[in-house]
């Protein structure tokens, strides 16, 4: 067990001593983060690390392997790039949470803000509370559950992926559509809120790619003269 | 990127003046990561029993004492009464009294070569400089000023050059307490400058995009719009990415783009109201680990009164 405390070293200090510590797989406390920027960054070795109160921006992020609880609130990037290992926010997230992710999961006990999950590229990401603006832009693969609403433009040129909607949506994004979940997605979801200790089961609806930009539905003029 | 923050006590028009300055330079220090070039505030005290706060510059003047003391006549010559004046390093204070038009009194000033206005009001006041909130504080002593609220900004110059003219918050010529601070870019500055110039037949004394919103709203409430309405307004009609403050006599106000492009958190209690680009700074004045924060989303405006 080692007890970091924040304010006595800057982000660099603060992330090498967390590396060192996660060697040995250690239990990690990281005291007074005042919502410092970089806390918990670049940490590639398992191990678990509880962060006592709120974390700036790309908290978590650059992570492979570990498990960060994070008793506060989060700024933008919350876990970007994420590939494997666990982070779980007890309160709200910033944009861009979940940004490029590959792997893992990311769980938001209050609301995130805008582009959530923005170039997912794998993992889950959920979210107890409502998503904002762009959730899911441009993702890539891997699945967004955000239990409340979301705002505009949900799943905006979205490739690949899924994202489940307990709430409103506040309209779909360009290339989105919305399909009914099967039963097999609902057990998955509902088994994911409970290991999270969520106790909703709202009625989610399930937002997918269209697969209309994947190519060019207009030709240029020259091509037209050909056809 | 740029910082932006602001502060109101909600009853310190009843319970007394609070240390909005003290509030505002611990805010400003934490967010210096988001800009180093330039550093400002508006506080806004009490009404100052009708008197004007005239703050003015003398730019890069090699004999400030001399132009602060012609622009000193020029604003006596048009009928001001001087009731105090602090002078430094360039900087003039006066308190005034004034029973004429502000237009003539802000243009008598503009006639006196090298006087740059940065704030004229009944309550408000503009403090900037160039540097952090640090570097400018033994000069200005933001911190000994109260009021009931004010807001703040750290400069990363992206749009025009970096100086003390330059610098937030914009003060909106030639009306009086009203003050932005703008963290983002517009895109249509040009267009709607030359409809404020020739329409409006306003005159912008830099060519910074941000010192447009300060007219744009001054306008709108000079119309008789709401501060609510005119923010509203502003959401449709200034295009590009912008979280804005603006404080006026009575409160402050806050919008954010269509996009949601720029950060900002706000805090309230039954007291105060504080708005930040940062987590940060909001805990930099309130220590309290339970603190709840909010996130405006797009297309949101705020406003809040004294």
């Amino acid at each position: 067990m080692v007890s970091l405390d924040a304010h006595s070293l800057s982000a660099r200090e603060l992330n090498q001593a967390i590396k060192k510590a996660a060697l040995t797989g250690s239990q990690i406390t990281i005291l007074n983060p005042q919502a410092r920027h970089n806390i918990a960054v670049g940490i590639l070795d398992s191990c678990k690390i509880d962060i006592d109160g709120s974390v700036g921006y790309y908290a978590a992020s650059l992570m492979d392997g570990p498990e960060v609880n994070i008793d506060g609130n989060a700024g933008w990037a919350l876990g970007e790039n994420l590939m494997s290992g666990k982070i779980v926010l007890t309160k709200d997230a910033g944009a861009s949470v979940a940004a490029s992710m590959r792997g893992g999961d990311i769980v938001v006990g209050g609301n995130a803000g805008a582009r959530a999950g923005i170039s997912m590229k794998g993992g889950t990401l959920l979210i107890g509370g409502n998503a904002g603006f762009l959730t899911g832009f441009m993702m890539q693969k891997g699945r967004i559950v955000v239990c409340g609403d979301v705002g505009d433009a949900v799943g905006d040129s979205m490739y690949e992926g899924v994202i489940y909607v307990g709430g409103d949506i506040g309209s779909l994004g360009a290339d989105a559509k919305i399909i009914e979940p099967s039963e097999t997605d609902l057990i998955e979801l509902w088994g994911l809120l409970e290991q999270s200790g969520i106790n909703d089961r709202p009625r989610f609806r399930k937002i997918v790619s269209q697969k209309k930009l994947y190519h060019f539905d207009n030709l240029e003029r020259l091509e037209m003269s050909a056809v | 990127m740029c910082g932006i923050s602001g502060i109101m006590y909600k009853n310190s028009r009843h319970q007394g003046l609070a240390p909005v300055g003290n509030d505002l330079v611990r805010m400003l220090d934490s967010l210096a990561h988001r800009g180093h070039d330039s550093t400002g505030y508006t506080i806004v005290g009490e009404n100052n029993d009708g008197q004007l706060i005239l703050r003015i510059w003398t730019g890069e003047s090699e004999h400030p004492d001399v132009i602060l003391a012609r622009a000193q006549e020029a604003v006596e010559q048009v009928g001001c009464v001087v009731n105090s004046r602090q002078a430094w390093g360039g900087f003039l204070r006066l308190n005034l009294n004034y029973e004429g038009e502000i237009p003539e009194l802000a243009e008598a000033i503009l006639q006196t070569e090298g006087v740059v206005i940065h704030s004229i009001g009944e309550a408000s006041e503009v403090i900037k400089d160039v540097g952090t909130a640090s570097d400018m504080e033994p000069r200005h002593q933001v911190g000994s000023l109260k009021g009931t609220h004010g807001i703040g900004h750290v400069r990363m110059a992206t749009e025009s050059k970096v100086d003390i003219t330059h610098s937030h918050p914009f003060w909106a010529y030639p009306f009086t307490d009203v003050t932005v601070v703008h963290n983002g870019q517009l895109t249509n500055y040009h267009k709607l400058k030359r409809h404020y110039e020739d329409v409006g037949g306003y005159r912008f004394l830099t060519d910074n995009d941000s010192e447009l919103i300060a007219v744009y709203l001054a306008d709108k409430l000079a119309q008789g719009d709401s501060l609510t309405d005119a923010l509203r307004y502003s959401l449709e009609e200034l295009d590009g990415t912008f979280t804005y403050l603006v404080s006026t006599k009575d409160g402050i106000g806050v919008a954010k783009d269509r996009w949601a492009a720029k950060p900002l958190v706000t805090m309230e209690t039954d007291d105060v109201v504080a708005v930040a680009s940062e987590e940060i700074a909001l805990r930099s004045v309130f220590t309290d680990q339970e603190l709840d924060r909010a996130e405006p989303q797009e297309n949101e405006v705020l406003t809040w009164s004294v």
